[in-house]
């Protein structure tokens, strides 16, 4: 298990001129400036975008699929975020959006909304038969997993083991698909289009799965344009959609993506809906406290009003919330799974995680205990001399990261320019 | 045990100031992970040294909480000015609670601050005078024997 962390986020050396932007934005604290370039501590990186949304260069770049990589398969099937639908103004409805999808080269699209009222169905059913621990955190947002995972290893067990949507459609789809097609499973891609920056992250090395059951992760920026151009093309046929819509979306699946839209369909439980990388963290530390026992349910997604405010979309993301809320409004309370059918799923472990959520090695000032001590007790008197400007000059987002570099080892005290000046 | 084998830091906290509230037992928490301290370990000093801190929040005028790490035990101390405890035996009972209503109204108040400090600590020691303050002082064993 000593393999290199896989990341989404890369730096592009190139145009990174070694401002201070991501240093300050990154919420773990995991980027340097070393000769006059960002860099990532790969140990510290959770993929939350917070340095993409950060950088006024360009410079941070999230790893996805690209459209051309889908010619490797002979049937291509998408499962597009419920936060697509938000993305096109106007009257754009969904099911245009989906064929808008078949037209520029998918085979076949499948809607996630109905896949998340049976995640819904799922979670209640969980929340039934475990009185305990409480409260659950949800499990659909990649980077809260990594996060628990590194900084709040003793929440590992509370997070809520029901695969998040795209994987559980991806999973029904390989099971069904190459029987229907008469295809090797390795023929068929299922590729997920996301406005998340993590995706990839979750696919490439997954945290719950031996394996993801999606083939790759292509961003709602990438497609944006070939779908624009499809929709543009093609009113007439929109016109004609409007009246004959295929698919029938669930009412408490098309507001997933909003902060709260995990948690709205719960009848018999309470839940606790945060977003926002700070807010998230702020709150999982109050769980770890031993607080908020008296919620049955804790929904995280670390974009700030839930996935729709995803790095890589397009649209701003209180337009796109506003489309989504119409879109909910429309749809209203329309389920369109069995619970039956929910529950035999769930009861046959279908929905659940392969295994547990463990925690990633954390990372103490020393492996030995004496040692981790005595360091602690330099970098309190490191932290003293230094002026707490929290200026990044140094390459450290702030003085107490620099002390913290210090006794890692990896920074001398000379790096910042206040200590310098004031010596005779 | 030499000195310079124990990590100690102080920590004040402010009676009423219910806007910092964790502030104290999250930086604890902090210092115990990066000085390689077991989960489980982390997770019982976090929970005691939160509701310890809001007991001071809640109750009293102003106290002091201290922070000892050995290798072999974490050892905090609480030390507050404030109205003390009339009946620790009383306070030491689950459910048994001195909170307003409008502390209740706030979700503090249930009576399970001095119980979940006592559950989760290894050695527990308390000592009240009302009117003057009270003194609270725990340990964690880092080898989870409990004594």
């Amino acid at each position: 298990m000593k393999e290199k962390a896989y990341h989404s986020i890369h730096i592009t050396r190139d145009k990174c001129i070694g401002c201070v932007h991501c240093l300050t934005a990154c919420p773990t604290k995991a980027i340097r400036i070393k000769d006059g370039k960002a860099l990532i501590i790969d140990e510290l990186c959770i993929d939350c975008g917070e340095c993409l949304r950060a950088c006024p260069y360009d410079a941070v770049h999230s790893h996805t699929t690209s459209f051309a990589a889908l010619d490797a398969f002979e049937y291509k099937v998408a499962i597009p975020s419920t936060v697509l639908y938000g993305q096109f103004g106007g009257t754009t409805l969904p099911t245009e959006i989906l064929a808008a999808l078949r037209r520029i080269g998918f085979d076949e699209v499948y809607d996630l909304s109905s896949i998340c009222e049976l995640n819904n169905a799922a979670t209640e059913e969980y929340l039934n038969d475990h009185p305990r621990p409480r409260p659950f955190i949800t499990s659909t947002c990649p980077v809260v997993v990594r996060l628990i995972q590194r900084r709040y290893p003793a929440l590992c067990g509370q997070i809520l083991p029901i695969e998040p949507p795209r994987e559980i459609a991806a999973k029904i789809l390989r099971t069904i698909l190459p029987k229907a097609l008469n295809l090797a499973p390795e023929k068929i891609g299922i590729i997920h289009l996301t406005p998340c920056s993590a995706k990839m992250v979750s696919i490439d090395s997954p945290a719950t799965l031996h394996k993801s059951y999606i083939d790759g992760a292509i961003s709602i920026r990438d497609i944006y344009p070939q779908i624009f151009n499809a929709l543009r093309k093609s009113e007439e046929d929109a016109l004609m959609r409007h009246l004959f819509p295929e698919t029938q979306f669930s009412g408490i699946g098309m507001g997933w993506s909003l902060a709260g839209g995990e948690t709205r369909g719960l009848k018999h439980h309470r839940a606790v809906a945060v977003s926002g990388v700070r807010d998230t963290m702020r709150v999982l530390d109050q769980v770890e406290a031993g607080l908020l026992q008296d919620i049955d349910l804790l929904e995280c997604t670390v974009c700030p009003d839930g996935c729709v405010g995803g790095p890589l979309e397009v649209e701003n993301r209180f337009l796109a919330k506003s489309r989504i809320l119409q879109l909910v409004d429309a749809v209203g309370e329309r389920a369109v799974v069995d619970p039956k059918d929910a529950s035999r799923l769930y009861h046959r472990n279908f929905l659940s995680f392969d295994h547990p959520v463990v925690p990633v090695d954390s990372h103490p000032l020393d492996a030995d205990p004496a040692r981790a001590i005595r360091k602690a007790q330099r970098r309190e008197k490191i932290f003293a001399k230094l002026p707490r400007k929290d200026c990044g000059a140094c390459g450290a987002p702030d003085c107490w990261t620099l002390a913290d570099d210090i006794v890692r080892g990896q920074a001398h005290i000379e790096d910042c320019p206040f200590v310098n000046k004031e010596k005779p | 045990m030499p000195a310079e084998d124990v990590f100690s830091q102080e920590f004040p906290v402010k009676g009423g100031d219910f806007s910092k509230a964790g502030a104290v037992a999250c930086r604890i928490k902090d210092l115990l992970k990066d000085m390689g301290l077991d989960t489980k370990i982390i997770r019982r000093a976090a929970i005691a040294s939160y509701e310890a801190e809001m007991n001071v929040i809640m109750y009293a005028w102003e106290g002091r909480m201290s922070l000892a790490v050995s290798p072999e035990e974490v050892q905090i101390i609480v030390d507050d000015q404030g109205p003390g405890i009339a009946d620790i035996e009383k306070a030491l009972t689950e459910g048994y609670s001195t909170a307003t209503p409008e502390m209740r109204e706030l979700g503090f108040g249930a009576g399970m601050g001095l119980p979940n400090i006592k559950r989760n600590s290894d050695v527990f020691h308390i000592d009240s005078q009302t009117g003057r303050g009270t003194h609270l002082e725990i340990i964690i064993r880092t080898n989870g024997h409990r004594t």
